[in-house]
């Protein structure tokens, strides 16, 4: 009985599936997603302007989602995630191309 | 004089936080024009196609949310554009959009 009040509740919420408001957020979590899926894609592949552009986003974002009208909790978690995965795509593009040189250098050297 | 005050003092001015979230993804559309110098064999299709969804919806969400946004607006506009370039350029080399020469011969 509560159960079916409560899922009323989210149907007709302003910012429920009967809107953009759900919509959009819920498909942003395609961007994070599809980052995730990029995590065993070799370092060499990943951009750093997109991954900046991701990860900056989602930090800006979390913020904008907590002040728009109505207010968007799904917009805001999406959003902390793609900070999140951003971030640890820069951190191993950063790692692959400025702390593995060593690697190379021996490589190199004992040939 | 008075319209630059207007907008510095707007609800969706540089004062507010409607104005800076658009501008961060302005950095969306200035990743994939520098991208466009790139090879295809590093456009990610997972991510440009998500990309192309993304940016289609949130030009509604910029029109529907209050207050109306057309910065965010504008910005997803040219991400769908931007994106959709890389993708078609990422299907070329995947061959997806076939080759007419090749094509025809093997069927």
């Amino acid at each position: 009985m509560a159960a079916a009040t409560k899922l009323q509740a989210f149907w007709n919420h302003p910012a429920g599936p009967k809107t953009i408001h759900f919509w959009a957020p819920t498909f942003k979590w395609g961007i994070s997603i599809a980052n995730i899926a990029d995590f065993s894609k070799p370092p060499e592949k990943i951009s750093y302007p997109q991954q900046l552009a991701v990860a900056c986003t989602g930090i800006v974002w979390s913020r904008y989602s907590m002040v728009i009208t109505p207010k968007n909790w799904n917009l805001f978690s999406v959003n902390v995630a793609m900070a999140g995965t951003g971030l640890y795509q820069l951190s191993r593009k950063i790692k692959d191309d400025y702390l593995s040189e060593s690697e190379t250098e021996a490589a190199v050297a004992k040939r | 004089m008075a319209s630059f005050k207007a907008f510095l003092n707007s609800p969706v001015g540089p004062k507010t936080t409607h104005f800076w979230g658009p501008i961060a993804n302005w950095g969306f559309v200035l990743a994939g024009l520098v991208d466009m110098k790139k090879p295809p064999e590093m456009i990610s299709g997972n991510m440009t196609s998500a990309m192309c969804v993304y940016s289609a919806l949130f030009m509604r969400f910029a029109w529907m949310v209050q207050p109306r946004n057309y910065l965010l607006l504008a910005c997803h506009a040219s991400n769908e554009t931007v994106q959709l370039y890389h993708l078609s350029r990422w299907a070329k080399f995947q061959g997806y959009l076939g080759q007419k020469k090749d094509e025809t011969s093997t069927q």
